[in-house]
Parts: C-alpha cells; sequence; structure tokens
C-alpha cells in the first residue's frame, strides 16, 4: 500500500559548508565531553555511571566519552515505520519523505472577536475531526489542544488522547506530565496502535526525572521517542544560531545515549523547537526568520548523522490572527523546513504560537502544505512528460492542448489546487462570489468537512477499554491527591 | 438513472447498450467508444434523434459536474470535442431521414485585431457548439472588415469577440462603430470577454453582453437570444 508523505524528488538545500558540519559536530561532542548534561534523574545518573560516562552525583551532571556518544548514534535508524490505527496512514521516517502535523496551542480563538478561551470537548473532538480529514494532515500532535473546559488539568492530557484514539485511524503522538504517558500506552496498546512517546529537554543542558521516566515507559512499550529541544537564543542557548544548534544537538545527542543504551536500534525523531529570543517581552520570538535557520542547520547537521528530525517552530508563528503576517511566517518556514531535510513540519491548526489554533487555521494551512509538498516533489523527465510526439501532434495556432489524452491524464498529477484560496480569475467574478477572502473560504470548507466527514471511529469493545483506562487513572490521580 | 451522482457513479450503472455506450465515451472522454457506439446506433437504425438527445443531455450532465467542480476545463473540453466530432455523423443520419438538427443560433467568433490570443476563443468556440450552435470561428487577429464580411456571410444571430490585452480590447468598440456604419449592428447582438474585458468595459462600448469565462459563454448566448432552459 501507499503510504502517504510528500516524497522529496532532489536532494535537500544545505546552508553549511563540510567544514562547517565538522566544526559544529566538534562542538557538541566537546559541550558533552567538557561542560557536560544535567540529569535530574538518579536512575540515569547510575545507568550512566555503569556505562563509563563521568558522572559527578554532587551537581548530576553527566560527561559523555565522544566514542560511546557516536556509537549511540550510529544505532539509532535512520529508516523507520511507525503503525497507525489504519495501514494507509502508516508513516515510514527516512531521508526524503516530509509529514505534516498540526501545531498545538492552548486555546480556541473566536475567528470575529479574536478572544480566545479553553475550548470545549466537542470543539476538541470537532478540531480531531477535521485534522482526520484534511490530507496533508499526516499525523496528529500529542494534542492538538493543551486542555478542555470541564476537565480537571491532571486528567486533560489523558482524556483527550482518548478522544484522539477513538476519533482518528491516524499516527499520533503522546504528551508526558505526571505520569500521564502510563495511561497513554495502556490506552494505544488497548487500541492496537502505536504512539510516539514525547520527551522534552529542559535548556540549557538539562533533562528532569519526568523525561526519563517517560523516555523509559516508551521504550518498554516498544513505541518510538521524539525528543523535542526547547531553547532561546540569547536567554537559554548563545545568542548565535550556530552555537545554539551545537548546545541542542549536544543535549539531544545525551538523550541518544541514554535511549540507545537501554534499546539498541530505539526508533527516535528528534525535534527542533528553537527560536530567537524576543528581547524586548522575553517571549519565544515566533515566526522570526533565525527559527528558520536554526532548523536548516539542524536538519543539515541531523542528516548527517543519519537521523530523522522533525521541525516544531513552523506553526508556531506571532500573528494573533489568521492574516499576512501569520501567512508568510507559517509559509517561509514550512518551505525552509521542507527544503533543507526536515522529515515532520508541525503546522496546521495554531494561530498564534502556542497560545491560540482553530480549525479554520488548520484548513488554511492544508493549502500551504500541499503547495510546499507539491514543490518538493519535483518534476519527473521521461518521454511521457516531455510530451514530443503531442507538441508535434498540436503544433501551432490554432492547435492546443485541452482535451487531450495526455492533459486529462497528467494535470491533476501536475497542478496543486488550493482548496481555500481565492480561484476566481477576475474582480468581476470576486465581486460575484460576495468577495470571499481566503479565510471566508476556510471557514466554509471547515463546515463542509464537519458536515460530512465521518472518521474511522474506534471499535465499541476497544472504546470500552480505553474508557476503562481512563477510570483507572482518575483513580491513579485520586490516591495522589492530585484529583 | 439519477443525474445527480458524481460521473464515475453514473458510468458504473450504464448497460453496454450503443445509446448507454454514447453516454459513457462522452464521460469518460473516448473517443474511440464514441465512434464505435456511433456505428452501432447507426446499424441498428436507432434514431438519431434519441442519440442526439443522449449527447444533449449527456453534456448537461458533464456541465453540471463543470459547475460543482467535479471536473474541470481539460475534461470539459475533452467531451466537447468528442460530441463536434460526432455530431456530423449524427446531423447527417437526421438529414437523411428528411430532418433537420435544430440549432440554437449562429454565432461568429473571432478574436480581434492585433490580439493573437487563441485558446480562450477557442474554448468559447468550442463549449458554444457544444450546446447547440453554429459557431463560424473566424480565427485570431481579425480585423473589422473580416468581421463585417462575415456577418453579410453568415448571417449570425451573434456576434462573439474576444481580447486578452489591454491594447487590444478597444478594437472591440471599433468593430461595434463599424457595425454602426455598415447598418448592420441592429441585425446581430454582441458578446465579449477576454481577459482584458470587464462588464463596465463591454457596457461602455455598447456591446449587449459580457462573460468572463468560457464556459459561461453558452450560458450568456442563450440568455441574450431569449432561450429558456440550461
Amino acid at each position: 500500500m501507499a503510504l502517504k508523505g510528500f516524497k522529496r524528488k532532489f536532494k535537500p538545500l544545505e546552508i553549511l559548508s563540510e567544514v562547517e558540519t565538522e566544526a559544529i559536530h566538534a562542538a557538541s561532542i566537546d559541550i558533552l565531553k567538557e561542560t557536560g548534561v544535567k540529569f535530574e534523574s538518579k536512575w540515569a545518573l547510575d545507568f550512566f555511571k555503569k556505562n563509563d560516562c563521568i558522572v559527578n552525583k554532587d551537581n548530576n551532571i553527566v560527561k559523555f566519552p565522544e566514542g560511546l556518544v557516536e556509537e549511540c548514534i550510529r544505532k539509532a535508524p535512520s529508516v523507520y515505520r511507525v503503525k497507525a490505527r489504519e495501514e494507509k496512514y502508516d508513516e515510514v521516517y527516512c531521508k526524503d519523505t516530509v509529514y505534516f502535523q498540526d501545531a498545538p496551542a492552548m486555546n480556541i480563538i473566536d475567528l470575529e472577536s479574536y478572544n480566545t478561551r479553553t475550548p470545549t470537548k466537542s470543539e476538541y473532538i470537532e478540531y480531531v475531526k477535521v485534522l482526520d480529514a484534511l490530507d496533508t494532515v499526516h499525523n496528529l500532535s500529542a494534542y492538538p489542544y493543551f486542555g478542555v473546559s470541564g476537565v480537571p488539568p491532571i486528567m486533560a492530557m489523558s482524556e483527550l488522547m482518548a478522544i484522539k484514539f477513538k476519533y482518528t485511524s491516524k499516527f499520533h503522538q503522546s504528551p508526558y506530565a505526571e505520569d500521564n504517558e502510563i495511561f497513554s500506552i495502556k490506552m494505544a496498546k488497548a487500541a492496537g496502535i502505536e504512539i510516539m512517546g514525547n520527551i522534552s529537554q529542559s535548556a540549557p543542558l538539562t533533562w528532569f526525572d519526568s523525561a526519563v521516566k517517560s523516555a523509559r515507559r516508551f521504550i518498554e512499550a516498544g513505541f518510538p521517542v521524539v525528543q523535542c529541544s526547547g531553547s532561546t537564543f540569547g536567554a537559554t542557548a548563545p545568542a548565535t544560531i550556530a552555537g545554539a544548534v551545537a548546545k541542542t544537538n549536544a543535549e539531544h545527542m545525551s538523550m541518544i545515549v541514554l535511549v540507545q543504551l537501554i534499546n539498541p536500534g530505539q526508533r527516535i525523531l528528534l525535534w527542533d523547537l528553537d527560536f530567537p529570543q524576543n528581547m524586548k517581552t522575553g517571549s519565544p520570538a515566533f515566526g522570526q526568520i533565525g527559527a528558520s535557520i536554526s532548523c536548516a542547520i539542524f536538519n543539515q547537521m541531523w542528516r548527517y548523522y543519519r537521523i530523522p528530525v522533525g521541525n516544531a517552530t513552523v506553526g508556531f508563528v506571532n500573528s494573533k490572527i489568521p492574516d499576512f503576517q501569520g501567512a508568510y511566517e507559517r509559509t517561509i518556514g514550512t518551505l525552509i523546513s521542507a527544503l533543507t531535510g526536515c522529515s515532520l513540519i508541525q503546522l496546521h491548526g495554531c494561530v498564534m504560537g502556542e497560545l491560540s489554533g482553530h480549525p479554520v487555521q488548520a484548513v488554511l494551512d492544508d493549502d500551504i502544505a500541499g503547495m510546499v509538498g507539491r514543490f518538493i516533489q519535483g518534476e519527473p523527465v521521461n518521454d511521457d512528460t516531455l510530451a514530443v510526439d503531442l507538441i508535434r501532434e498540436v503544433g501551432q495556432i490554432p492547435g492546443h492542448y485541452l482535451g487531450k489524452k495526455h492533459t486529462l491524464e497528467w494535470w491533476k498529477k501536475e497542478q496543486f489546487i488550493p482548496r481555500a484560496a481565492d480561484r476566481t480569475s477576475n474582480y468581476n467574478d470576486w465581486f460575484k462570489e460576495n468577495k470571499k477572502t481566503s479565510l471566508d473560504l476556510a471557514k466554509e470548507r471547515t463546515k463542509k468537512i464537519l458536515e460530512t466527514h465521518q472518521p474511522l471511529i474506534l471499535d465499541e469493545e476497544k472504546s470500552e477499554k480505553i474508557d476503562k483506562i481512563l477510570e483507572e487513572a482518575r483513580e491513579y490521580y485520586k490516591k495522589r491527591e492530585m484529583l | 438513472m439519477n443525474d445527480k451522482l458524481p460521473l464515475n457513479e453514473v458510468v458504473e450503472k450504464l448497460s453496454n447498450e450503443p445509446l448507454d455506450l454514447l453516454k459513457k465515451s462522452l464521460i469518460t472522454y473516448d473517443h474511440e467508444l464514441a465512434k464505435d457506439s456511433i456505428n452501432k446506433i447507426i446499424y441498428d437504425k436507432t434514431d438519431p434523434n434519441i442519440a442526439l438527445e443522449v449527447i444533449t443531455s449527456t453534456m448537461r450532465l458533464i456541465g453540471d459536474a463543470f459547475a460543482i467542480e467535479e471536473i474541470f476545463l481539460p475534461e470539459l473540453f475533452a467531451a466537447a470535442d468528442i460530441m463536434q466530432s460526432i455530431m456530423p455523423i449524427i446531423e447527417e443520419e437526421i438529414n437523411k431521414k428528411g430532418g433537420n438538427r435544430k440549432i440554437l443560433g449562429k454565432v461568429v467568433l473571432g478574436t480581434v485585431s492585433g490580439d493573437i490570443h487563441s485558446i480562450g476563443k477557442t474554448m468559447v468556440g468550442t463549449l458554444l457548439s457544444a450546446s447547440g450552435f453554429k459557431v463560424y470561428d473566424l480565427g485570431i487577429d481579425v480585423n473589422s472588415a473580416k468581421f463585417m464580411e462575415a456577418i453579410r456571410k453568415y448571417q449570425p444571430d451573434i456576434l462573439a469577440m474576444s481580447a486578452l490585452l489591454t491594447t487590444t480590447a478597444y478594437e472591440q468598440k471599433n468593430v461595434i462603430n463599424m457595425l454602426k456604419k455598415e447598418g448592420l449592428r441592429k441585425k446581430v447582438k454582441i458578446i465579449v470577454g477576454g481577459g482584458a474585458v470587464t462588464e463596465e468595459f463591454a457596457d461602455s462600448i455598447g456591446a449587449d453582453g459580457y462573460e468572463s469565462t468560457a464556459p459561461g459563454a453558452a450560458t450568456l448566448a442563450k440568455k441574450i437570444l431569449g432561450i429558456k432552459g440550461d
């Protein structure tokens, strides 16, 4: 079965020379050997000590021998498959296929008033349905909203994972916090599918126990792990992007050592979620080109290491509404990530960086992903596409190509037709169509999806098992007086 | 037959009878099948008017599919092209039986002088033909004198002019002025279109109708001749 995703036909864009690549690698190795990485996990410290790392239990800093780091990088697979509930949504992470997923957000935004608020459960389900319907959303993030109204925060992640298990047959990721990954894993097993478990660095150069525990749990379950960075340049990383990437890579490498020592060949994906710092507000400078430069360097470096990477910065932009700024910020980011060797791009649905999202934005982003995806698929050059015989047959004016068998066979393969873009050919027609903007058209398409799309709902028996696991989670947190 | 079905589902429900195969040939853009089914229809001595009705209703179905973006211009054009290729055969059969194919009207068509853009005008011509008009396509870079000559010769109901360039759009006005001067203006309705033409411009030069798209031209032609129905 042909899998989804956009196959990049040409060599990725490289912005570093070979010498520069080697220099960043050497810097990362130096950081690991000389500065070290803090692991706030007794288990991890003991484990590293047993595996020939230099561990200082007074400050919890681990220093890594170069050979061990390189050996562990080599053990990580460069190509692997992940299983979705429906086989057609299985994914093969490798160097040349680009997948897209949603970019999560805290709140839903009202597209008239631009006020944001916690979404309701039914709004969350609607969002998942829209993501399930969009062709260019190949898998779902760990959320896509961080919480819903009426669900206690401690249960939010488990409740939201349960909705995703039930309402989409696409592959998706799981968050981790306060042991909720225990229940994500149980639900995935009950549903008979794989999930990808998130763990996050705490910059600079620190991993907390919760991330280590989560990694171990996902590894034990046999699931792939996605490691996420999270630096801002000039605050939790050097202001220079080269140094920031060297540091981020060192953070990733330290976890790769842990993960590959636990389970040689463990499937991993590395997220880049690093931004310039907004030096006025202290926030990440969402949408700035520095994030894309970081992604480009990160992508090139990890192609060098042969480990698949994702770019989580792309969908997080600084515009507060779906407007021109938001569109150029996300489009430039998407194009650069796709061109520079990224395997997974987090794009759809987030309106303003992590704070607001909306399914209508995901529908708008579907067109960006489709256009960029079409571009990286390039153009086949062969007798059929060169069409010399046809050109001879048609000849000069009044000859034409409309209606020719070749046109009928090829035009839809060649063109990507945006589905929420104004495609009227002049102002008269546009006036007749009530002057609709892309936002109007995206709203219409979203409404139609919600009226017509039928996700493959998880079967009743498995749904009941998931509900029982949710009950188990509630009991778990009640016992810990967290609920 | 439920003609509201998507075209692929319409095809699935068709039989292997010649009239159904004729319909299928238009929906699947299959020239060979169109010729074979017409030959079989003639061989079976089926009334050619019934075949004509199948073609007309199928083209309406295809037009509906185009309107809802189930198909696009290449497919619409391919179907129209097939229709044009088989219509002479059908017409000949109707004539043999002493009848005449009813045409909706005659149209003289051309891209105006100084403008060499052909494809939009050609699309209009093909789709007008597919809708039941008799079209006299004068080609591109057609000057006023040639338009006058064709109007006198063919006595069309409609003169359709195309101009893609802002610099050539005014040539449409020159043609209309020449028609007035020659006393022909009241004998023919004028419709204009092309990339450089707007509704306001069409009004300003005294055209009777304007349409921005090729598929819309057939609807406009029927409208200004007072022909009801699709």
